[in-house]
């Protein structure tokens, strides 16, 4: 009991459960299944957000295969020296070429289908009767997740200051959010919203803050990246840290450890703790900078110590190429291990509420997006793959409910090819996962796609972008209003929410 | 040297505490060793003691113009042919190069090449020309030769840097301005627009409208104003088509598979694209209120040249590229004065000349604001002067300050870019946004972000990255850099503190020469006391020890004071 305890009032809630067992059950088990029950049943909450930088191609992650939308698709991505338009359902691959680097399309077969339980509206400008749905090829843990009810696909998510029409749209037009098609700018809002209400600090970062009372004092670990020191994480009060991937989630001062460690010096340590902390200097660089010096060796043996006592996580495999074969290690998954590590130690930490924060770099393929976005997905997939078993498993006990993992991209790409790859364009489709999430549907509208030609006039697009019909907003305040955070609060966090509907899209 | 023409004469000028020796030329100025220490720490990889005494001897002004005098040589490309040599005297271009070795020779010049001005500048421009190693696509002799390119037109006109930046292959492959095709109004394909963006966004303008001193210019409302939209970047994308691969083969000029680079030979990745007018657009192209009109006859090189001649006379360029510059030489938070007038001098080099990187550098240097050595310890600039110092600068100032050689002879320092090792590595920043963002702000709870000020290293600072930096320098300190020897076991770069040994028996004077190599004289009291703490707790034996027993605590001494330094937070500030 002593090993995995988020409370004792959830220990006392879990009762209900360990009585089923009875009184002839050995003392180890019920001590388990008491375990298992105050993960299951103690209130505990954990975001993670899974943050794909660069710009997704959300019209290859998550695409419409009526036959209407699919022609437009189709002919939009078959342009250039290399197509990347996928192929359809049910196709099936061609062996792979000589060098992975020279895969297209072909050699992946067709797109996995995706049945949402509820059937989707047909928007405008969409003639098909039906909507039927796929997911990449690369992503057929993505498909089992879905169709096993854990995932659901939040569809066309963007940055919005207001809901706009297709004619509202101009250049640097004020509705607009400003530099729409700029990384920085448009990562800033995804990660910091409520920046644009003169705050600094992100929106994971402010329900920290909001939610700070359900956690020990002043705790630093409410707020945690692996992936360095992250906008989307900072807050007004509560701190953020930084962990390392893989099992320990902190790094060690080696040189504090003990005497010997100075070469044999005879030097206390305590003369080199003194050093490295002293915040005496005039300049607020130096200062600041020991002021993470100490947060780093406090946090050390506390992290370290925690994270030891509590059950073990469970390496992610190596990532496996799907249609090539290829190994390499899976940096998004050994970044989730971490994560893993740290929510099967937040009940030895005290801790109710946490934002977590891990990063999938190089999603911007201008050029050989066939060469590189699959894998990522890939990766992605097999990632949320390895996560929803760890989290189902955390020494026995299922704590998957109390997690919700979710996607987040500056923006989404153009329909059209620029030769090899895609361009930077506005409103994406996203992925949220958890034993919380009503999953196995599709939330938002997915939009009609292709750009205008003769008489085909697309209102969800603007040249080659997707105009979003989920403002990011509304994406985000569902995750915050699941974690606890009251609707007056989120009207703070997030200040144009008010002006979409729904205010929660009920995913979670 | 014209870059100085406008400058007082070395001699009317006092940099920092100056003696002006008696029996000499008057025009001489002799520079304190605190005060040259503190001058190369902002324009070097660091003091050593040759390049102190040169400092001293020759002046700051006098130095600059030497150093911007000194002519260019492609050493890190040399590094990869000479280590590729060693492999395959025969067929050195076969021969496979890791990003490490590049990286090696990165740090194998940043430590010993005598153009130091060079070096510390050509690391702040890879910031700014970001390409990365950080896309596997990207060739390790083409990332080489790019290094060198930026060292080579670093006191050369930025309008020359912005054209070579433009047509490396390396920044062509990297930022996809490499075989960017033309649009196709039949299917919708569109000229790529990645390198169109970011060469305004982050090397040359910038996001909004900018003061010469570098604030934003508002409208009414207080809203800045923007420089370019989408519109723009589209417009700018067109001009960039029709650019492809190099080839010396006269019969595959101008094809399909050249132009494409189905081949991607090696000539290709390290000599400047080549027009290939068949797949440049020639639709009417609009851009910074500039229109290129259609025409019937493509010109990728007439509008390539009317392009960057317009981004380059845009008035954001100096106060965008001279705050930058500032921000990695000197301080993060310049005032509007000191980027004004480095900013004047970007567009007016005093000869008329607009774009003298040589000028412009010099200014940044020479600037009242940077020259001023007591800031660190003045109440009202103290506490915001300055910025973190760079983790690759920081190893390269152990490395020279202390005189480590490379056992090897090829400074095997490798990859530093973990965050449990410096999370720095030059040429493989996380994306084309650097290691960090120039309008970097810390978190409201530090007193750098209570106060709203920018400091950009900042953003790599973490609870992983400082232990990793403390682990590292512990290692290097006391035992080097790099792998063990084979035969040895002895790190690849090393030092035996030649210079530090003789004074380990008196723990003051020790530590007053590490403040000296580190700190430019200007280590704190409270460190001093510790480090002399620390030091006397290691005896020194006498008779009857060893020659042996006592070098090794001598060395034991040397190791603490040089580790205590490195790990503390006033080293980790450059003021």
């Amino acid at each position: 009991m002593t090993t995995f305890n988020h409370t004792r009032r959830a220990v006392l809630r879990g009762g209900g459960a360990l009585s089923v067992l009875g009184a002839g059950t050995p003392l180890a088990l019920q001590l388990a299944a008491s375990a298992a029950a105050a993960a299951t049943t103690g209130d505990y909450k954990a975001l993670v957000c899974i943050f794909q930088l660069g710009g997704n191609d959300g019209h290859n992650t998550v695409l419409a295969t009526d036959a209407d939308t699919w022609g437009r698709y189709s002919s939009a991505r078959s342009a250039g020296i290399t197509p990347i338009a996928l192929m359809p359902v049910g196709t099936a691959p061609t062996p792979p070429p000589a060098s992975p680097a020279d895969m297209t399309p072909a050699n992946w077969g067709g797109v996995l289908p995706i049945t949402p339980k509820t059937p989707q509206p047909i928007p405008p400008g969409t003639t098909a009767t039906s909507r039927t749905f796929a997911v990449h090829p690369y992503m057929p843990e993505v498909q089992s997740l879905f169709a096993a009810g854990r995932l659901a696909v939040v569809a066309n998510v963007g940055p919005l200051l207001q809901p706009v029409a297709k004619s509202d749209y101009s250049p640097n037009s004020p509705l607009l959010p400003a530099n729409l098609t700029s990384h920085i700018d448009q990562q800033a809002f995804w990660q910091a919203a409520y920046a644009a209400a003169g705050k600094q600090g992100g929106w994971g970062g402010a329900l920290g803050d909001l939610l700070s009372g359900l956690n020990p004092v002043n705790s630093p670990y409410s707020l945690i990246s692996a992936t360095g020191g992250a906008l989307f994480l900072t807050g007004m009060r509560a701190g953020q840290y930084a962990i390392s991937p893989g099992p320990l989630p902190a790094t060690t001062i080696t040189a504090l450890q003990s005497a010997a460690t100075l070469n044999g010096s005879p030097t206390d340590p305590a003369e080199l703790s003194a050093v490295i902390q002293d915040t005496s200097s005039l300049s607020h660089f130096a200062n600041d900078y020991a002021g993470m010096v100490t947060q780093s060796i406090t946090a050390a043996t506390f992290v370290n110590t925690a994270v030891a006592a509590a059950p073990p996580i469970p390496a992610p495999p190596a990532y496996k190429s799907p249609f090539s074969g290829v190994s390499s290690p899976n940096s998004l998954a050994l970044q989730l291990q971490g994560v893993a590590a740290m929510i099967a130690a937040a009940p030895r930490m005290g801790l109710r509420r946490q934002v977590f924060f891990v990063t999938q770099p190089s999603y911007d393929n201008h050029d050989y997006q066939n060469a590189v976005q699959p894998d990522l997905l890939g990766q992605l997939s097999q990632a949320l793959a390895y996560f929803d078993a760890t989290l189902r498993n955390i020494g026995g006990a299922d704590i998957s409910a109390s997690v919700t993992t979710f996607t987040a991209s500056e923006f989404g790409r153009t329909l059209t090819s620029n030769g090899t790859g895609t361009d930077h364009a506005w409103g994406s489709h996203h992925l949220v996962m958890g034993g919380a999430v009503k999953g196995g549907d599709l939330y938002g509208v997915y939009p009609t796609i292709g750009i205008d030609t003769g008489s085909f006039n697309n209102p969800d697009m603007v040249g080659d972008y997707l105009i979003p019909t989920t403002a990011m907003d509304q994406y985000a305040a569902t995750l915050g209003a699941w974690l606890g955070v009251a609707s007056t609060d989120l009207n703070t966090i997030f200040p144009n929410l008010a002006k979409f509907a729904p205010t929660n899209m009920g995913f979670v | 040297m014209a870059a100085l023409a406008a400058l007082p004469v070395a001699g009317t000028l006092i940099y920092g505490t100056t003696t002006v020796l008696k029996n000499i030329r008057p025009s001489t100025v002799v520079v304190a060793p605190a005060s040259a220490a503190r001058f190369l720490t902002q324009a070097s990889f660091g003091p050593s003691d040759a390049s102190i005494a040169t400092l001293q001897s020759e002046g700051i002004p006098a130095w600059i113009a030497q150093q911007e005098a000194i002519p260019p040589s492609p050493t890190t490309l040399n590094y990869v042919q000479q280590w590729a040599l060693s492999w395959s005297p025969t067929n050195p271009d076969t021969v496979p190069i890791i990003p490490t070795i590049v990286y090696n020779g990165i740090w194998k010049g940043a430590i010993t090449n005598n153009d130091q001005l060079r070096e510390r500048v050509r690391l702040a421009l890879s910031e700014i020309f970001v390409v990365s190693f950080n896309t596997p696509v990207m060739k390790s002799r083409s990332v080489a030769s790019y290094y060198d390119m930026l060292g080579a037109d670093a006191f050369g006109n930025f309008r020359n840097l912005l054209q070579d930046v433009t047509l490396h292959p390396a920044m062509g492959v990297y930022l996809n301005m490499m075989s960017n095709f033309k649009e196709n109004l039949a299917t919708g394909q569109h000229p790529d627009q990645n390198y169109a963006r970011e060469v305004m966004q982050l090397m040359t303008i910038g996001l909004y409208q900018l003061h010469q001193d570098g604030t934003p210019i508002t409208d009414t409302n207080g809203k800045p104003l923007p420089t370019f939209s989408q519109t723009d970047v589209s417009g700018l994308a067109s001009v960039f088509t029709g650019y492809g691969w190099y080839t010396s083969n006269p019969n595959a000029v101008g094809t399909l598979p050249a132009f494409a680079g189905t081949n991607k030979p090696l000539e290709g990745w390290v000599n400047t694209m080549q027009p290939y007018p068949s797949y440049h657009s020639t639709s009417a192209k609009t851009f910074l209120g500039v229109t290129i009109p259609a025409s019937t006859m493509p010109n990728p090189a007439g509008d390539l040249k009317i392009a960057l001649d317009t981004i380059f006379n845009h008035p954001n360029v100096g106060p965008f590229i001279g705050r930058q510059l500032i921000q990695r030489l000197v301080a993060s938070n310049p005032s509007p004065a000191y980027v004004s007038r480095v900013a004047a001098v970007f567009n007016n080099d005093g000869k008329g000349v607009r774009g003298n990187m040589a000028a412009v550098v010099a200014a940044i240097l020479l600037d009242p604001e940077a020259r001023n050595d007591s800031v660190g310890s003045d109440p009202s600039l103290g506490p915001t002067f300055g910025k973190l110092r760079e983790p690759v600068v920081q190893m390269a100032n152990w490395a020279r300050a202390f005189g480590a050689r490379s056992s090897s002879g090829w400074w095997k320092i490798g990859d530093a870019s973990p965050p449990t090792m410096l999370s720095q590595q030059t040429l493989n920043a996380p994306s084309v946004f650097n290691f960090w963002s120039p309008t970097y702000i810390p978190p409201p709870a530090t007193a750098l972000g209570h106060g709203g000020l920018f400091a950009p290293e900042f953003q790599v600072i973490n609870a992983v990255s400082t232990a990793g930096y403390l682990n590292v320098m512990l290692r290097t300190a006391y035992r080097g850099a790099g792998p063990n020897d084979s035969k040895t076991g002895v790190p690849d770069v090393s030092t035996a503190y030649p210079t530090l040994t003789p004074l380990a028996r008196d723990a003051g004077s020790l530590a007053d020469k590490v403040s000296l190599m580190l700190l430019y004289g200007q280590m704190s009291a409270a460190l001093r006391a510790h480090i002399i703490n620390a030091v006397n707790t290691v005896n020194i034996p006498g008779p009857p020890a060893t020659t042996a027993q006592i070098n090794t605590a001598l060395a034991r001494r040397v190791y603490l004071a040089v580790y205590f330094t490195l790990a503390s937070p006033e080293y980790m500030v450059q003021r």
